[in-house]
């Protein structure tokens, strides 16, 4: 190979040349009708970054999610969250509480290849445009929901709505994330080592983007057999499918897995560890990088690291339990800096290089914004929005040489495609529209 | 209606197609950000072919809870590992680098999980592929991308270093207490989730115009991506993101409450209706029409946040998550109790989704695991087997798919590009294994 590989392949998908290049889905037209539910957005917006035509249908009084914001802020009238996730949509009002609404959506349906819900189940039946009725008016429909139970099952008319905070609790990921109580103390003298909840709303994004696999598999089905479907995504199911062993685990032993800190049930060498200002990473998921760790901390000796045969012992919970405290005094000595930079030269020049630790930083979340590395691969490359300026907002994860993401623009206010798309797709003309307007359809 | 569409949805799964049958993939990887995202597509119904290093293969086979093994396999690795082919194919050899040609030429995805440029020396690389099969779509997944500082550096990475790396844990944590790693692999696991989506994209535009691509993508970016408002909130106000624990500080009320007894107790309820809902079940409408708490927005407001929190803790602590739960439900907001892995296996109602489904595999058994969380009407994904030893389908795959002589094969052993498993638990195949169950016909 004449040239390196990774000039070559950057020329090929670096973001700068994404706006050169075709996209993936765009002869895909989706209807957005999810509602108070940041799994739906966060679904369409894994489509529309690939180009699929996204037209979001929020109700006249626009789509609650929109006050779903960080500590009430807004920006320019527009919550964060909303910010991030209007990307690349057209934006329409249409009003499903009225008869006359739901014959416009039908129209549309017509001209559509996905509609993505989050109604509580019967909701859509009721109005007369759930899946068994708009198939009638277009066979190849891809109709997909996402709700906190799902579609069908002993549940289904419990029609608790859908919230992060409630799917990480009732998924069982909680129960086992978070610090152990230390023994003899209660909650009321350590109100932090409770059952946790992790990252923003990562219990709406991952069923999201479970959904958007989804679509892309049921559209892949229907180019070879010219069919449509159901796809139904249950909030709890999704993020539980995660849950990597726990579920085998608890049937063959009766062991329910709980909360184990900054360590890991099924793996050494793998946790957090303090240093003098902050924490590191430590990985070592073979025994020659768990010895190359106790090496680096000037432990070979003491710890008898050349006598070990095996990373399966270290597994086990009281030998975990047990060599925590000693890794912890050794790494509280450095900064974390130091240390990752220890890990680097041990790669070099230790006694097993270039095998070494995995060593990393634990970030704080502005830390990334500022990191040469990101801001070089394009994650935080502002985007120039027409109404709202220039918006960072995470984008460009997916790179890719022929059909690369991108971000046109970052989100448009309530109703601001209205003209356009009910005259492109249904001709309405300005004195129909206003017409809509005035009677409260649109 | 949507009953009819769902109806014997769990009882049909296994006589319907699944939506990706006739794609062939060829796995490179280990752990668990490679080996999740083919573990995905064939639970679609691709035909996953995973190529491990013989006689040890995948690391992950080591990993599994405090050292417990399930029918001496590791149940990470049971559970990530489904419905796969398994080749003992040494790829640096030579022989074995023209076996995998041949079996390139007529894939439709490769999947990787090395270090940048590691297939390339192998001379099986995207540039190389792609002159014998100009349509494939190829991947490779990582902590840092191709190109880049940290990909130049050649970092390793692993699933609580793009945690870190991401701060992800930190905004997993409590205010003051140090950063908190997610009891789940989510940098791993959402990593290869969001690589599927874009080889989804990638196979979409290759129905379309017969044309391949390479695709790159970073653990690291992909959850960052996932961290919506974190970005804008840090640009637009020049301030850190903060962790908050449990509390969501987008959706007010939305915490976990210790209730008596040290249970704990999700709720939700910032729409209108959710907000006057709990307000009543707390025997104090009045709050509901509060100047402070009136509409969502104001509640978000940390003063107003922190208050109607102190006001929902005070009341939910003299009750139980289950009474929480049943007034929940009267009177339509939204609360869960911290379930627990037990209780996830157990529920009837994932049951009766078959969301925990019983896989019969003819080697380890009758055990329930979690299925593909998207349920689609006409082509349900599925669980079909579990893990195999390494090397269980060579002879299959390379007579069957390649067409490979009794002669071409010995040869091929015999120069050790082919190989099976070492003779050690996780490698080999349970000890109550025949010798013959689920190995294929050829």
């Amino acid at each position: 190979m004449e040239q390196r590989w990774p000039d070559w392949i950057r020329e090929r998908d670096d973001p700068r040349i994404a706006h050169t290049k075709p996209e993936a889905l765009d002869d895909i037209t989706v209807l957005d009708l999810s509602y108070k539910n940041f799994a739906g957005c966060y679904c369409s917006s894994m489509l529309s970054e690939f180009g699929a035509k996204v037209i979001r249908i929020e109700p006249p009084q626009g789509d609650f999610i929109r006050s779903c914001t960080p500590y009430g802020m807004l920006y320019k009238g527009e919550g964060l969250n909303y910010l991030s996730e209007g990307r690349n949509k057209h934006h329409i009002t249409l009003n499903l509480e009225k008869p006359e609404g739901r014959a416009i959506l039908k129209s549309l349906v017509k001209q559509a290849d996905v509609l993505i819900e989050t109604f509580s189940p019967s909701v859509m039946d009721g109005w007369g445009i759930g899946y068994e009725q708009l198939k009638e008016i277009n066979p190849g429909l891809i109709f997909a929901s996402i709700t906190a139970h799902g579609q069908f099952g002993p549940l289904k008319q419990n029609p608790m709505p859908d919230y992060d905070n409630i799917t990480q609790a009732k998924s069982a990921i909680q129960s086992a994330t978070g610090e152990v109580l230390p023994k003899g103390k209660s909650y009321d003298e350590c109100p932090w080592a409770v059952p946790t909840k992790a990252g923003p709303w990562i219990g709406w994004a991952q069923p999201g983007t479970f959904m958007a696999v989804g679509i892309l598999a049921a559209l892949y089905w229907r180019g070879i057999s010219g069919e449509g479907q159901a796809l139904d995504v249950a909030t709890t199911e999704s993020y539980a499918r995660f849950d990597d062993y726990a579920a085998l685990w608890y049937q063959e032993t009766g062991i329910v897995n709980e909360r184990f800190g900054n360590l890991d049930t099924a793996c050494w060498l793998y946790c957090f560890a303090p240093t003098r200002d902050g924490a590191v990473f430590l990985g070592g998921l073979r025994l020659e990088m768990w010895q190359a760790f106790a090496d680096m901390v000037g432990k070979w000796d003491e710890w008898g690291a050349a006598s070990w045969t095996t990373l399966q012992t270290f597994m086990r919970e009281e030998e975990q339990l047990k060599w925590a405290p000693l890794i912890f005094a050794e790494t509280r000595k450095y900064t974390s800096e130091e240390l990752v930079r220890m890990s680097v030269e041990y790669a070099q020049k230790g006694r097993l290089a270039p095998i070494t630790a995995v060593v990393a930083p634990v970030c704080s979340p502005d830390e990334p914004m500022k990191d040469a590395n990101w801001l070089d691969r394009g994650i935080f490359t502002p985007v120039k929005d027409p109404v709202y300026g220039e918006v960072i907002v995470a984008q460009a994860q997916h790179k890719m040489s022929q059909t690369p993401i991108r971000t046109r623009w970052v989100c448009q206010p309530v109703g601001h495609d209205n003209e356009q798309i009910y005259s492109e797709y249904l001709k309405f003309n300005p004195a129909k529209l206003a017409q809509l307007k005035k009677t409260g359809v649109i | 209606m949507a009953e009819e569409t769902w109806q014997h949805y769990k009882e049909k799964k296994h006589s319907r197609p699944a939506p990706l049958k006739g794609i062939r993939v060829l796995e490179v990887c280990t752990l668990i950000l490679g080996p999740a995202g083919p573990g995905f597509a064939a639970e679609m119904g691709a035909e996953v072919i995973k190529c491990e290093i013989p006689p040890m293969g995948d690391t992950c086979r080591d990993l599994t809870p405090f050292g417990y093994f399930f029918r001496e396999q590791g149940i990470s690795f049971v559970h990530m590992n489904t419905n796969k082919y398994w080749l003992g194919l040494d790829l640096h050899k030579p022989e074995a680098q023209e076996v995998f040609k041949e079996l390139a030429a007529a894939a439709d995805i490769i999947e990787d999980n090395l270090r940048p440029a590691v297939m390339e020396n192998w001379n099986v690389g995207y540039r190389q592929i792609k002159e014998i099969n100009p349509g494939i779509i190829y991947i490779s997944k990582n902590g840092f991308g191709q190109w880049g500082q940290y990909a130049e550096e050649n970092r390793p990475s692993n699933d609580g270093a793009s945690q870190g790396f991401s701060g992800y844990s930190r905004l997993s944590s409590f205010p003051n207490q140090p950063p908190l790693k997610s009891r789940l692999y989510i940098c791993d696991n959402y990593g290869a989730l969001m690589g599927e989506l874009a080889i989804l994209a990638a196979l979409h535009y290759r129905q379309r115009t017969g044309k391949g691509q390479f695709i790159e993508l970073s653990q690291t970016e992909a959850i960052m991506r996932a961290m919506t408002w974190v970005w804008p909130y840090q640009q637009i106000t020049g301030k850190v993101a903060m962790p908050a624990g449990n509390r969501d500080v987008s959706v007010c009320p939305a915490d976990t409450f210790r209730c008596t007894d040290d249970n704990f107790v999700a709720i939700a309820a910032p729409a209108p209706e959710e907000f006057r809902g709990l307000c009543t079940a707390m025997g104090r409408p009045e709050l509901a029409d509060d100047p402070r708490f009136k509409d969502h927005l104001t509640r978000l407001k940390e003063d107003n946040a922190t208050e109607i929190l102190k006001i929902i803790a005070a009341w939910a602590r003299a009750r139980t998550p289950e009474e929480i739960e049943k007034l929940a439900k009267k009177h339509g907001f939204a609360a869960s109790h911290i379930w627990n892995t037990r209780e996830i296996v157990e529920d009837k109602h994932f049951r009766a989704r078959g969301f925990m489904t019983e896989v019969d595999d003819p080697i380890l058994g009758k055990y329930f695991d979690h299925e593909f969380p998207v349920m689609m009407s006409k082509t349900p994904p599925k669980i079909k087997w579990g893990c195999r030893a390494v090397g269980f389908d060579n002879e299959y795959i390379l007579k069957h798919t390649l067409g490979k002589s009794e002669d071409d094969i010995e040869k091929l052993y015999d120069c050790g590009a082919l190989g099976k498993w070492a003779d050690v638990p996780t490698r080999r195949p349970p000890s109550t294994w025949d010798g013959k169950a689920g190995l294929r016909e050829v």
